[in-house]
């Protein structure tokens, strides 16, 4: 709806100070878009794509050539910028697709979930470009993503969303500060039943903020981490358990989604979104 | 107005390379009809004359030829668009601030040239097997322009499909329809000889007065009164296809 491709039903979007319904055709100037499927079309080159997608955009005639190269230096794709797209691999699509959606020189970018399916080095890529962008061109980045670690390394300001709702926004640093301690993650062999027993034990570890269950481990909140491991350990020892494994992290924006969703994102791929955008 | 122009002219370059780089569909496209011309002069040309007064059958089943290549041809073009549409491209293209409108017209009027120079081809082979062109030189113009865009008018059912259901099956039947059409039209015989149902059917149907009309041109030379009905049934196959791509268009953007 953002990207004016489809009309709102109600209610006002204000995307680069402009309104999506009742200035699309500017909104589109704007704007550059890489849906989750690179849209491309296999039997162009890639230089081939690009001019076309300037001219569409109107990037003046005299500036089209030089712009075109300078885009396919920026997505590293100079070498196959005359091959045929249907030959690029998944990752060369994507970065197509990206440079396809900055011929324009948009003042935002939607990115939907950018390097989801690419191995790691695309993805390194991909957030170089972006980072890079941002930092020298000023492009404000919009980028809807699974990935949490994706978020926490690109976005400025993060909101997760869960079920159409926003339910917690945010810096990355500000929103991992909001959990305010550190995160022990304790697995148990045993029932379900077992772990509530472990849960309603460690519960009563002073300062002991939160706990949760996900599949065999128990997830607790506690603001020192490395004084709480020993007194867990112990504590569970004497209640007649045995920890199979216990370790200690700094709280990611996975432990912010975990409380604002109540649920992991691994297990529940349908609903909910986080939402990073990156600001000049 | 110039946007409209020029974004359909880049367009219609992209889809003429699209047909460049896949050759092999325009080789079906030209083989059936050209086959089907062969067979059936074979057949029924030595006794055309006697049978029904059909003295050069060769040049009388040339334009049958020509629009079999045309809606071929044509429906074809509703599966480039719905190949947009699965990949997603055509979303890409929407995205831009490009007229919606350049967005088929420049599918449509590659299809208006593919059909011209697939036509050209009917023609040369119909000439060397001894068709002849009563209308001359300036008739092969005519014939081609006729033929193209018929084309386009016949891409539009096609592309109408492909718009409103994005579906690659679905935009093929746009090409089964013809086959109706071009049965129920003096397709192999004059319709003076038809049954009466059948010279019923053949006289409401716009494709009858094409095929006429190129006929005339082969055939007969000059004759405004069927170049004005064969170009009025475009026309109006052309009013009603290209509202139907209207339609879907608007069904398809926001």
């Amino acid at each position: 709806m953002l990207t004016t491709l489809l009309r709102p039903t109600a209610g006002t979007a204000r995307v680069a100070g402009l309104d999506v319904a009742r200035q699309a055709a500017q909104v589109r100037h704007a704007i550059g878009v890489a849906l989750q499927e690179a849209g491309l079309d296999d039997l162009q080159t890639g230089r081939e794509l690009l001019t076309l997608q300037a001219r569409l955009y109107g990037v003046q005639p005299r500036d089209l050539a030089a712009r075109v190269q300078q885009l396919l230096r920026v997505v590293d794709l100079e070498d196959a910028a005359d091959r045929a797209i249907k030959t690029y691999s998944g990752g060369m699509q994507r970065r197509l697709d990206l440079a396809a959606a900055l011929v324009h020189r948009p003042k935002v970018v939607f990115l939907d979930e950018p390097t989801t399916g690419l191995d790691p080095i695309s993805r390194e890529a991909i957030w170089r470009y972006v980072r890079e962008l941002n930092q020298n061109e000023g492009v404000t980045f919009f980028l809807t993503t699974q990935y949490l670690e994706e978020a926490d390394r690109l976005a400025d300001d993060v909101a997760i969303m869960d079920a159409g709702c926003i339910v917690a926004q945010g810096s990355p640093a500000a929103l991992k500060a909001s959990i305010g301690n550190d995160r022990v993650t304790v697995a148990l062999d045993g029932s379900d039943a077992e772990l509530d027993r472990a849960a309603a034990v460690i519960r009563r570890l002073e300062g002991v903020g939160d706990t949760r269950t996900v599949a065999d481990t128990l997830i607790v909140y506690v603001p020192d981490g490395a004084a709480a491991v020993a007194r867990i350990v112990l504590m569970l020892n004497e209640a007649g358990m045995r920890a199979r494994e216990v370790s200690v992290a700094q709280p990611t924006l996975d432990d912010v989604f975990l409380r604002a969703t109540g649920h992991h994102l691994e297990e529940d791929h349908a609903v909910p979104q986080p939402v990073g955008g990156r600001k000049p | 107005m110039t946007r409209l122009i020029a974004d359909t002219w880049w367009l219609t370059l992209r889809a003429l390379r699209e047909t460049i780089r896949q050759p092999v569909f325009e080789i079906t496209n030209i083989f059936i009809p050209m086959f089907f011309f062969a067979v059936t002069v074979g057949a029924i040309g030595n006794v055309a004359g006697r049978a029904f007064g059909v003295e050069n059958y060769t040049a009388f089943q040339m334009p049958v030829a020509i629009l079999q290549a045309a809606a071929g041809a044509a429906g074809a073009s509703g599966l480039g668009m719905t190949t947009d549409i699965e990949r997603g491209y055509f979303d890409k293209l929407l995205l831009t601030p490009t007229p919606r409108l350049s967005l088929v017209l420049g599918r449509l009027a590659a299809d208006g040239i593919r059909v011209t120079v697939l036509t050209a081809a009917i023609v040369l082979v119909g000439i060397i097997a001894g068709s002849g062109m009563e209308s001359g030189p300036l008739g092969i113009v005519v014939l081609l322009f006729m033929s193209g865009l018929f084309g386009l008018t016949y891409a539009c059912i096609g592309v109408a499909i492909a718009l409103k259901t994005g579906s690659a099956q679905a935009a093929q039947t746009g090409f089964l329809l013809f086959f109706p059409l071009l049965f129920l039209s003096p397709a192999f015989a004059p319709k003076e000889i038809f049954a009466g149902w059948l010279e019923f059917l053949a006289t409401i149907n716009p494709v009858t007065y094409v095929l006429e009309g190129m006929r005339g041109l082969v055939l007969d030379g000059w004759d405004a009164g069927s170049l004005a009905a064969a170009f009025g049934a475009i026309a109006g196959l052309g009013a009603f296809t290209g509202g139907l791509v209207a339609l879907a268009l608007r069904s398809r953007t926001a």
